[in-house]
Parts: C-alpha cells; structure tokens; sequence
C-alpha cells in the first residue's frame, strides 16, 4: 500500500494534467499547498491504443483546459501535446525513466502486445521496454481505457499480438507496483479525475477489481432510468424505439460503471438516453469473444435465440 | 547522413521517419508506422453489427469517420433504405467531428511549429488566462527542474513568429479552441451518444430521436463553433501565411489526390455530397472505382500477399520480414500514388466547380495570398483547406440541423442477409476511408479498411514509388539536420493518425 503522502503527489500531478478551477474550495485549497515545484511530474505513454482516451480526457468540463496546462501543469510528456520531438522529445522521456529527472508517476494508455513486442515501439525501444524499464523509477502506475487495464479490442479474440493491460503485464514479470485501473472504452474524463480528487483528499480510493469503488461499484442496469420499464416488462423491439434494451443485447446488466447517473460530454446525454444499447465498453470483457455480439438484432431476425 | 525524426510528437500515434540529408537537404525519408493490432482479423467472424462499434476504435480522433464509413458499408451490403432523418443525423455527426477535428489540429497539433510560446513572458495585458500562463511560465523558468515548461518547452530548434501581439494572440486561441473543441464534440453527441466512440450510429440512421430540443441545442454549440472559425481560426491560418509565406511551396506531394465525397445531400445511397468526390491526376478528373485500389506490401510487414484488391485482402504479420521497414501498407489506385486529406477534398470539387462556396473562398484566397489553386498542395495549403472545409461544413451543419423533422423515424429496420458484400467510402477529416464488409452466413467473413493515413505515410510500393507524405519531404531543404523544424512541419500538414493507417 503506498502512504498518503506518495497518493497526494500522485493525486496532484494528475490534477495537473487537468487543471483545477473548478474543484470545492477545502479541495483547492488542499491543492494550493502542494506548491508546483514540488508537485511530481506525470509522464503519460500510449501504447496499442486509439488515443481516444486522450480525447476524452481533454472533453472534461471542468477544470478547464487553461489550469490543466498552467498553475499545476507537470505533465512533463505526452506525445500528443508535447513541443518537442524526436530524438530530444525521447531524450526527455528517457531521463524520467532512467530516473535521471526527478520522481514521476506513469499514466498508460494502450495495450501491450506481449507475444509481438515490435508491434509497438517509441523511438528505439519497444513499448514492453520502456515499461519495464519505468518500473523500477516511476511511483505508481494508472491504467487508463480498456486498453490499458484488461488488453481492450487489441485483445478481442483473433488477438494476433499477444495483446494484454499494464497490471497482467506487470505481474508475468514479477513486477509489483501500484496499477489502479480506470476502465471504459474511452474512459469518461470525470472517472480518471475524480479519482485524483479523492486521491487528494482522502487518499487511496476504495477499489474494486483494483478500479474506483466510487464509479465503478453498481452496474449500468441498477442506476438505469429504465429499469423500472425493465420491471414492467417494456422492452424496446427494434433500434430507436423508447423503453427497455435488454432485448435487443443491452449490457447494461453485466457492466460496472455509473453512466446513467454521470452522463456523457458535459452532461449532454448518455448511450442508454439516446436509445442505444449499453455495449458493456466498461466491463473487463468488453468486446472479448466473437460469438458474444453487441446486439441481439441479427439472432432475432434469423437465428432461433 | 541519417537521421531518425520519430518519435514524431502532436500527431497521433507512433510514427518514425527515417531521413537521409546531404547538403543541408532530404534526400530520402521513409515512413514508419510503429503499432500494429490486427483489427481486421478480430473482425473476421463476428457478427456484422459489431463492425460499426469495433472498427470506432481503430482512431479515438476520428471514431464517428469509422462509424459512418461502416454503416455506409453494411447499408450497401443490407440493401437499406434509410430514413432522411437517419441519415441527416449521420451528417450532423459526423460534419462535427470535422470541425473539433481541425481545431484541435491547427492549434493544439500545429501552432506550436510556428508560434513562440516564450513571447507571453513580454505579454503586458490584462486578460486573465493570459497573466496566468505568463505566471506559469515565469515560475517554471526560475524553477530548478530538468525540464521547466514541459510540455510546451524544450521545442524545436527554428524560427517561429517574431510579431509579439500575433503570437500572445494565437496563444489565447490555443486555449479557447480547447473549450470549442468539446463543444463540436458535445453537439456530435447528441444524436452520437457520447463522444469519442458513439453508441448510437448504425447501418441505417440512428437511434436518438428527432427532437426540437435537441435541434436548437446542436444549433446553438456548432454557431458558436462557427464563429470561432471565422473570427478567429481563419485570421491565425493567414498569419502564420504571413510570417512564413515560403510553406506555399514547401511540402508538396508528387503523386494525384482522391476524395471520396463528403456529406451526402439525400438519404439516397450514391447521392451528391456537400464536397464531391473523384480522383485528380494533374487537371483531369475521373470517377472512383474501388477496384482499382490495391495495396501493395512489399515494404510493409506482412507476408501476406502483395498487391491485393481491397474485397481480397489477407492479413498475415511478419514483424521480422526481410527489407520491410513499416507496419502501414502502400495503397495505390491505378498503381499511382494519391495524397488524401483536406486539400484533395478542396482541391477535387474545385476541378469540378461543384460547390460554389469552395470555388469562391478558393479564388478569394488565392487572390488574397498570391497563390494558384495548385499551391494547395503545400504545408500552407493543407492547414488552409482545412478552414475552408470548415467554414463549407459549418455552414451546410446549421442548415442541414433544419432538415430533421421532429417525430419522424429515425432508424431503418435492420435486417442481416445470410450473404453480401458491400463498400462504404467517406471523408474522415484527415481524408478519403473505404470501409470493405463481406457477410458469410450472416457473419463477417472479410473486413478490410482503407485509412487516410494508409494512403498518405504509405511506404514504398513494390515499383519503388514513395508515399505522398514522403515525397513530399523529399528534396526539403533544413536548417538542423537534427531538429529538421521544416520535415516536422511537413509532416504535421498532414495530421498523420498512425493507429489508423496501420490499425
Ligand atoms: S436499458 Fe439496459 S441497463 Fe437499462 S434497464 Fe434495460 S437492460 Fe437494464
Ligand atoms: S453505458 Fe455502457 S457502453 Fe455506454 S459508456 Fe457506459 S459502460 Fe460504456
């Protein structure tokens, strides 16, 4: 278990990644003390991932973008936002991970291609590499998106790499360090944020299945507006209609996430809102096997079920 | 001398580009793309409707382009009628993702080339964002770290903007555009679902409703996206065209261009687009016919058969092959190397004088500039003819949110035929994407997607030919061989998305 202490620096440089205007003021006043020098720095890698985790990131309504890259910012790398490139941008990467620059903690995205180590590489360094080598200098590690916890669609069957996530990888190799996982596919932004809130006010969160207790304790279907349509028995029977989706393949019983009391991009709506079936993209099996499809259409129109 | 400019950072993805300088020049560079997952093969033998969720999650940047190009694809292969409400919903989608897209490229991917970030510490306003990130920088600066700024310091070593007020001006834009990227993202999502990865698109419209609310709330976040675009991303492109007006002339791919179309204008299949579609060889415009794509992949890592059309294509990895230097196959149509993106799209319709407001803000930028509709095809024109997509696409967004008719059906009735086939092309915003779907007792039994980035950071082909990204860099003249700010500017024009050209 890692002291509070290592949880606060831990918390405040992923707030640096994101900023905090808008947090409760005894939170931000909590932050302010950690004053930025002495906030550790957050090295964020992208392994077999689509980025969409990073994208998701960046829609998280508050804070805003300005604080995410100013008052707490240490994110000392991410490929997607970093000035520099190449063999300097790598340099900078290298010298955190040689422990050369200082603690930091490292945020993953992306799957690790075990069994094809070349399917990935940054610089002259397959990803596995740098892994292993960041293992032994970084303070914790977060898993972020499906990728990165349990493998994702890269470990969707007809795997051809050898696909798994940072924790599995980890402790083939013996290695045992901190990995909270923050699943979905892409993460919602307040999952990964809020974990850093809680990190810093109380320290290390409740975990499930080494995931956030907070968001990730009930599932879809227990907080689901629809779950009295499901009790009733009205079910929607095609795509588009209004009422309950299981019959058409929802998920929503067999995932762990708080969608329908969070909702998605500020507040805009949510899958289930819009008519569309949950597809379980928080569930640890998302997308695992082929003959467990999303939906239930094409069986109903031609398969006995 | 050989130098190695990956990892490439502000793309997507791991890209190297292995260069080679003499006298202060490239003379060579081949394209790199360093992550392979094998999507087509997970694909393989799953049910048809899983297609559309699966391949979102080749590009987190770009997953509604996958969604639509899927649908399109199974809407082929179903034989769907699909309602104008559907249909329309697709379009606001997915001309949202657009517009997000070229904010986050211009300024949170690409200013940084051009712009000085170290001018805030002379910036003596009032605005507040500002004083805060010149407080930041400032303290970062006195700091003793290894590395103070990060991630906007260290950077290349180049020229960037001299103009004080420019670059303090166009930094305050690259904190705004993060604010107005999320809600181009948020109007996507209300008949998306979320973004990134939309639940609610498939092959035959969507599964939101038709709603009043739902029109006026989209209308509102893509007007102010709108404005943005006009009062401010448009302005900063013709500045930095100012400051470095020889990019006009640097950058330029050697090969034709291919559009596949953009937004259909009815819910017909086959019918016209906002942006049309067709291949541009020199002045001459022919129509696309997708057998006549084949990839070739004897640079690529695949033991696989080289040379293949798109409804035939294998996937076997080699990660070891001899002479291989790439996971992203070498696309070719007719044999020729094609440049796709924002400015094959500009530059397609224009050739046909289609859409009259691409033709007039084309002429008027050209005049404005000094530049032939030709010199598109540069770093300059690339980030231009992204504004001009998106002003074109904001425009048709606010119109076409018009069109959906509350209470109307939204979705066709899908039904899986035991056997079919069926292609969908789109434009996602970094270019033309053919989505190839074969049904075999009602499961996927081919997948094959062609990516704009398979296109433009193709390696060579089995005759030798390099990819358009690469011959566009290229007989590049740089300053420091090491940092090549000239190759990495190039590169950037492009938006490369590795985990979409390899996928
Ligand atoms: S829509 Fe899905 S999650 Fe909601 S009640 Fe029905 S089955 Fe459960
Ligand atoms: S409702 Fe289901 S599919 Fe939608 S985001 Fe939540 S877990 Fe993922």
């Amino acid at each position: 278990m890692v002291d509070r202490r290592t949880f606060l620096k831990l918390a405040a440089s992923l707030c640096t990644t994101f900023g905090v205007g808008s947090l409760p003021a005894p939170v931000l006043a909590a932050l302010k003390k950690i004053t930025p020098g002495a906030v550790p720095k957050l090295i964020y890698l992208q392994g077999m991932s689509c980025t969409g985790c990073s994208i998701s990131l960046l829609q998280a309504d508050s804070p805003s973008p300005l604080s995410l890259i100013t008052d707490y910012s240490q994110l000392a790398f991410h490929a997607d936002l970093s000035a520099i490139s190449g063999k300097k941008a790598l340099n900078l990467l290298e010298k955190y991970i040689n422990g050369d620059a200082g603690e930091y903690f490292l945020a993953v995205e992306g799957a690790i291609p075990e069994k094809m180590p070349e399917a990935c590489v940054i610089g002259n360094k397959t990803f596995a590499e740098h892994l292993e080598a960041a293992a032994k200098t970084m303070s914790g590690a977060i898993a972020i998106g499906a990728c990165a916890c349990d493998g994702g669609i890269p470990a969707a069957e007809g795997n051809l790499t050898g696909a798994i996530g940072l924790k599995d990888f980890y402790e083939k190799r013996g290695i045992n360090k901190l990995v909270i996982n923050i699943r979905g596919c892409s993460v919602h932004p307040d999952w990964v944020w809020h974990t850093i809130i809680h990190l810093v006010k109380i320290g290390v969160p409740e975990l499930i299945n080494d995931a956030p207790a907070l968001f990730f304790s009930r599932k879809v279907h227990e907080l689901c507006p629809r779950y009295h349509d499901f009790q009733q028995e009205i079910f929607a029977k095609k795509l588009g209609e209004k009422g309950c989706l299981f019959k058409l393949g929802c998920l929503g019983p067999d995932t762990h996430a708080d969608c329908p009391t969070r909702w998605w991009n500020g507040g805009q709506t949510w899958c289930i809102d819009s008519n569309a079936p949950c597809i379980g993209c928080a569930s640890p099996t998302f997308a695992r096997k082929k003959d467990f499809p999303f939906y239930r259409i094409s069986e109903q129109g031609h398969q006995p079920v | 001398m050989k130098i190695d400019l990956g990892p490439v950072t502000r793309i997507e993805g791991h890209l190297n580009v292995k260069t080679t300088i003499e006298n202060q020049k490239v003379v060579d560079a081949r394209c790199v793309g360093e992550m392979f997952r094998g999507f087509e093969v997970i694909l393989k033998g799953r049910d048809p409707l899983d297609a559309q969720q699966i391949t979102q999650r080749i590009c987190g940047v770009c997953p509604y382009a996958h969604a639509i190009a899927s649908s399109y694809a199974q809407e082929n292969a179903y034989k769907l009628e699909v309602p104008a409400n559907g249909r329309i919903m697709h379009n606001l989608i997915q001309g949202a993702n657009h517009l997000y897209d070229y904010l986050l490229h211009f300024y949170q991917l690409s200013a940084l080339d051009f712009v000085d970030v170290t001018a805030i510490l002379q910036y003596t306003g009032k605005d507040a964002d500002l004083l805060k990130v010149k407080g930041w920088v400032q303290y970062e600066l006195a700091s003793k770290k290894t590395f103070p700024a990060a991630p906007f310091l260290p950077r290349l070593n180049g020229d960037y903007i001299k103009d004080k007020d420019l670059n303090i001006g166009a930094l305050k834009h690259y904190i705004e555009a993060m604010e107005l990227q999320k809600k181009a993202n948020r109007a996507a999502a209300i008949f998306g679902g979320k973004f990134p990865h939309s639940t609610a698109i498939f092959p035959g419209g969507c599964t939101q409703e038709a709603r009043l609310d739902h029109i006026i709330n989209y209308q509102s976040l893509i007007g102010e996206v709108r404005e943005f675009i006009h009062n401010k991303y448009l302005p900063d492109i013709l500045a930095v065209a100012e400051g470095f007006p020889e990019y006009w002339h640097i950058g330029a791919s050697k090969g034709g261009f291919i559009s596949y179309g953009l937004l259909p204008m009815s819910s017909e299949r086959d019918s016209q687009r906002l942006l049309t579609g067709g291949i541009l060889q020199g002045d001459s415009i022919s129509p696309i016919d997708f057998g006549s794509i084949t990839q070739d992949v004897g640079y690529a890592r695949y033991s696989s058969p080289s040379g293949l059309k798109v409804s035939d294509s294998t996937l076997t990895p080699a990660p070891h092959k001899e002479g291989a230097y790439t996971w992203t196959k070498a696309p070719r149509y007719d044999g020729n190397v094609m440049e796709v993106g924002p400015a094959a799209r500009v530059l397609v319709d224009y050739h046909q004088g289609h859409n009259q407001q691409v033709k007039s803000l084309v002429n008027s930028f050209a005049t404005k500039v000094g530049i032939e509709a030709a010199d598109l095809n540069s770093v300059l024109g690339r980030h231009l003819s992204r504004a001009i997509n998106a002003v074109v696409i904001a425009d048709f967004l606010l119109a076409e949110s018009d069109r959906l008719t509350p209470g109307e059906r939204t979705m066709a009735d899908l039904s899986i035929p035991k056997e079919a086939e069926g292609y969908g092309a789109t434009e996602a915003s970094r270019g033309a994407l053919l989505h190839y779907i074969r049904i075999k007792d009602y499961k996927i039994d081919n997948y094959e997607c062609v990516v704009p980035t398979t296109w433009n950071a193709s390696p060579r082909d089995d005759r030798g030919q390099p990819g358009a990204m690469e011959s566009a860099l290229i007989g590049t003249k740089i300053s420091d061989p090491e940092d090549q700010i000239e190759s990495v500017r190039i590169i950037h024009s492009f938006d490369p998305c590795i985990a979409c050209s390899v996928h």
